[in-house]
């Protein structure tokens, strides 16, 4: 198909602001799929996605619309909504021309919104702003593109207005797609260039690569090559996503499809990565996509010591489909060998542990995450901290830093004063103010990223009934006065346990993560001691009592069967459970230097 | 209703996806199994009871008694071994209704020239002397009393209908109508009772000279109205110690009143151990019918429906009320029959674990855990036999726990 007859555009929208429902929408009016095939929110296929309402995965589809008597391939490239999947976001950007900005009548913009609609202008596409939802009764419109006008300076009067559900506007829409967002340019004669911007790993067909088509032709049975790998195969399947994968045996400039060459290789295929034709004429590569911040680390372990392997053949499988986590081999006093792995922030973190357990059916013991930290030594060199068990003693360093976070948070204006507060816990320094509207307000504060992990999320969600929303990006390192924190269950040290904290909240943090930790250790039938130290000195010490009674009493024919179940489902917790000395500690005490509401432990 | 699923349970389909092909089904139980028969009325629901059990009032207890024998016509063994009526509270019957119960189950089964061991559990609201003598009339030779408590206040907030008094006088009757085998059954570690007061009641029930006694520490179970208010904080469990120390006491009166301790929570003279029970920790096969109750028959275990319409209704349609059956791996069957087997004061032998679990492959992980927690002090041997020691008694759970652990 000649060039000017495509556009590529993805949508930009905060969760729950409508975007699997316009998608559906698109695809059900051009009638790409019959109505009664349609899988309710055909492009968020992953379980795990669904679950939690929000896009992990870039993924795509092509949709068909006649605009004054021509038809038009309009290919939908989806995008990650949260703060913590910037990555995959230009990812997908790269490989657009467009994108609409989804704001919904009722909420307004959303901090993330913010955040990606920048990306977007950043990265040279054509923004269309549009409110979704407009048939709701207490829809604001209005005051949707008056946020949308201060807090992301685009000319939002003519925004569209639609309802994604009734599908009000959204012809309107598809006609105004096609005259604002420009064609792809491309020569389709010109020496090939493909984008790589996703790639899904399948048993049966290998590597299924997602492109985009920048220049030149691709057809089945070429041999090409990927210039970031040095790879080469043959192109044995040539696609779309319609939005199943169909055969059509070429791609041309601007189309975007999939690419099967039965790959197995899991370490072949680069994300960003550009494909040419294999001994063809030499072609530039294409801008290459940032590499991925690693703001977050934790360790994973495998529960049972002998699934080390299996853990890393699931670590490689997943990074094919989510590029911007990293691993790499560690080992740990208390728990053997494991993974240290890096991610975007907290959210990957959880979604990464999640899929490993989900499709890859491992139990792990994760650690807190933690930050990067940076020590400065005596002769100006300077190291960096993944893991607070590589802190040397605070002689051996002249200066520690950590990273802080500018944030912006978006609030009704009535929590202005919540929100300071909590800021200014979480040892944050005020930046300004904005006001976007009469009844929402923007504040700018500098937080320690550390800070940020610890409960500042779920902080601000509960000191703003929900309404507050975040974004962050990392500003720089500071000097800080941090400290180490050790734990210690039987006098042992738990180096997996370890954290570094700010010297002023050392006790706080030492006493409540001993405190939460005698809430998840089972008992024993021996006494165990908690303690926490900073340097060499033991600062909160707990007790868990041996276990001196667990015994059913009644136990006849019609009870077997069911306290059976009841031993099980007790020792069901034991799967994700490691062994220190000789003490069990599940899961969830590893996580016990993270922050949370104390008083919520208690009542659970 | 039904028990949670594992993968090899299976509740039946017919209540939840209507697919007959799949409902559990059972064979009729040879000839000396033991019987249990399941009656599921009581006079009111006790606070702390999770047995399956409906008010009297209100209910068809002829159709009831009819569906159990149409389900004892089907499936009941011949000649049985034991039985044993449970519940509910089969006392609660009417000698006429009993008679009918009776004579039928001993046309079906002629339990009475052949089973060594027959018992009812009754309440003392419910037995007087002429009930006694009608039980032993129509061959139940051992009854087993609910006295639970000697104090009017507590039987109150159990949610008992009878005083003290009632408990007391019920013994004197079943003695004074004949009885010979009887049991007492009794609750200790209620909130704020004392070592002292436990001792005083205990010794008062000993001096009754029964045959057996059942001392259960209470316990909160699942739906039931205490766990309710255990979950309210409108009631507090006993604190450990306290526990442990009406534990030993209980072992400690018992002996000293002649009677020994040959399961975790039942005690005896020599000779009057309840058989019925015991086969049930040896893990041995045995047939229930009436509502709710369960079978074991070859390495399955499989339930009737607990519910009182559905029952009926399904005996008298198809004769078959069974809601779910489960058929656990040969490793945890292992695991079943080393927990219940430690139970006793018999103890258990690595062979016969192996022999009852009907376990043919290498049970060198059983035999070598069972090592461990012997040296470890919680287990300990008489030549072959295994059983909990002193201190392994009150951690029975974690044992078992450690079992099924090691072994699925
Ligand atoms: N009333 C109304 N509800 C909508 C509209 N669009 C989406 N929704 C609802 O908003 C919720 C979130 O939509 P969804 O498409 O899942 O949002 P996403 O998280 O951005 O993909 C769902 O309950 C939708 O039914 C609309 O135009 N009007
Ligand atoms: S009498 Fe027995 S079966 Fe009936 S409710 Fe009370 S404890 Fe339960």
């Amino acid at each position: 198909m000649d060039t000017q007859f495509i556009r590529n555009f993805c949508i930009i929208a905060h969760i729950d602001h409508g975007k699997s429902t316009l998608a559906d929408r698109l695809i059900e009016l051009t009638g790409t799929v019959q109505k009664r095939e349609m899988r309710a929110q055909m492009l968020d296929s992953m379980d795990l996605e669904r679950e939690r309402g929000i896009t992990i995965k870039a993924s795509a589809v092509t949709i068909w619309h006649t605009y004054k008597g021509q038809k038009y391939e309009l290919n939908l490239i989806d995008t990650p909504g949260h703060v913590d999947f910037n990555y995959e976001v230009q990812k997908a950007l790269q490989a657009c021309e467009g994108a609409l900005l989804l704001v919904d009548a009722s909420q307004g913009v959303e901090a993330q919104t913010v955040a990606n609609a920048y990306l977007a202008v950043e990265a040279g596409l054509e923004v269309l702003p549009v409110v979704n939802k407009v048939d709701l009764p207490h829809a604001r419109p209005d005051a949707a593109c008056e946020e949308i006008e201060n807090s992301i300076g685009i000319d939002a009067s003519d925004a569209l207005r639609v309802s994604a559900k009734s599908g009000i506007g959204v012809m309107e829409l598809l006609d105004r797609l096609v005259e604002r967002i420009p064609p792809p340019k491309g020569d389709p004669n010109a020496p090939l260039r493909c984008l790589i911007f996703d790639a899904v790993y399948n048993e049966f067909r290998g590597i299924i690569v997602y492109m985009r088509v920048v220049e030149g032709t691709l057809k089945e049975r070429e041999i090409t090559h990927m210039l970031g790998t040095d790879k080469v195969y043959e192109a044995v399947e040539i696609g779309r996503f319609t939005p199943e994968m169909k055969r059509t045996g070429s791609l041309s400039p601007g189309e975007v499809g999939y690419f099967i060459s039965n790959i197995k290789n899991l370490g072949d295929v680069r994300i960003g990565d550009t494909m040419t034709i294999h001994k063809g004429p030499k072609v530039e590569m294409l801008p290459g996509y940032r590499p991925p911040m690693h703001m977050v680390y934790a360790d994973f372990y495998p529960t049972n010591t002998g699934d080390f392997e299996s853990l890393r053949e699931a670590l490689e499988t997943l990074s094919l489909s989510d590029s911007s986590f990293s691993f790499e081999a560690v080992t740990s006093e208390a728990l053997g060998f494991g993974f240290r792995c890096g991610f975007l922030g907290l959210l990957h973190m959880e979604i990464v542990q999640e899929r490993l357990e989900r499709e890859h059916d491992i139990d792990m013991i994760q650690t807190a995450p933690t930050v990067t930290y940076r020590i400065r030594l005596e002769n100006g060199e300077e190291r960096e901290i993944h893991s607070p068990g590589q802190l040397p003693t605070s002689d051996k360093y002249a200066q520690i830093l950590e990273p802080y976070a500018r944030v912006n948070i978006l609030t009704p204006t009535e929590f202005i004063g919540n929100v300071m507060t909590i800021a200014s816990d979480h040892r944050g320094t005020y930046v300004r103010q904005e006001h976007l509207s009469p009844t929402r307000v923007q504040l700018v504060y500098d937080i320690p990223l550390a800070e940020l992990i610890y409960d500042f999320f779920d902080k601000l969600k509960s000191s703003t009934r929900g309404y507050g929303t975040l974004n962050y990006e990392i500003s720089g390192f500071k000097e800080s006065d941090l400290v180490k924190l050790r734990i210690l269950v039987n006098t042992k040290e738990v180096d997996a346990l370890t954290c570094i904290v700010h010297k002023d909240q050392a006790e706080f943090r030492g006493r409540s993560a001993i405190k939460k930790m005698r809430k998840e250790i089972p008992r024993h039938l021996f006494e165990i001691a908690l303690q926490a130290a900073i340097d060499g000195r033991i600062i909160a010490r707990e007790t868990i009592s041996a276990l001196r009674k667990d015994v059913t009493a009644k136990c006849y024919g019609g009870d077997v069967t069911r306290k059976r179940k009841l031993l099980e489902k007790q020792k069901e917790g034991k799967r994700r459970m490691r062994q220190i000395g000789n003490v069990d500690i599940p899961q969830k005490a590893f996580l016990a230097v993270l922050g949370g509401d104390d008083e919520e432990g208690d009542k659970k | 209703m039904s028990e949670p699923a594992t993968p090899w349970t299976r509740a039946d389909p017919t209540l939840a996806r209507g697919v007959p092909d799949e409902t559990p089904r059972r064979e009729r139980a040879a000839a000396g199994t033991p019987l249990y028969v399941h009656l599921p009325f009581c006079a009111a629901k006790c606070h702390y009871c999770d047995f399956f059990s409906v008010p009297a009032e209100g209910h068809d207890r002829a159709a009831m008694i009819a569906a159990i024998l149409r389900e004892a016509e089907l499936f009941a063994p011949r000649a049985p071994r034991t039985v044993f009526f449970g519940g509910g509270t089969p006392s609660l019957l009417s000698i006429a209704e009993l008679t009918m119960l009776l004579d039928g189950l001993d046309r079906i089964t002629g339990f009475r020239g052949a089973a060594l061991e027959v018992t009812a559990e009754c309440n003392p609201e419910s037995l007087d002397r002429d009930k006694a003598r009608a039980f032993l009339d129509l061959g139940v030779r051992r009854l087993s009393i609910g006295f639970q408590s000697l104090h009017d206040d507590v039987l109150k907030l159990f949610g008992r209908v009878h005083g003290v008094d009632d408990s007391f006088r019920a013994f004197e009757a079943a003695r004074a109508a004949g009885v010979q085998e009887l049991n007492v059954d009794l609750i200790y570690a209620v909130p704020g009772q004392t070592a002292e007061a436990w001792s005083t009641d205990l010794t008062r029930v000993l001096r009754l000279g029964s045959e057996h006694l059942s001392a259960y520490n209470l316990t909160f179970e699942e739906d039931t109205v205490f766990r309710r208010w255990l979950e309210q904080g409108r009631l507090a469990k006993s604190p450990e110690d306290v526990e442990l120390d009406l534990f030993e006491l209980t072992r400690e009166l018992t002996r000293a009143h002649g009677l020994e301790a040959y399961e975790i929570s039942n005690f005896a003279r020599a000779g009057h151990a309840c058989e019925h029970n015991l086969n049930y920790w040896r893990n041995g096969e045995y047939l229930g019918i009436g509502p709710s109750a369960v079978s074991k028959q070859g390495t399955r275990r499989l339930g009737n429906v607990k519910a009182i319409g559905a029952y009926a209704r399904r005996i008298q349609e198809t004769g078959n009320a069974l809601h779910w059956e489960e058929d656990p791996p040969a490793s945890t069957r292992l695991a079943e029959s080393w927990w219940l087997g430690l139970r006793l004061a018999e103890g258990v032998s690595a062979r016969e674990a192996a022999e009852r679990a009907r376990f043919e492959g290498d049970d060198s992980a059983a035999r070598k855990l069972a090592g461990e927690l012997e040296e470890q002090g919680l287990l300990e041997r008489q030549e072959d036999r295994l059983r909990l020691s002193a201190r392994g008694l009150p951690l029975g759970d974690w044992v078992a726990k450690r079992f099924l652990d090691t072994l699925s």
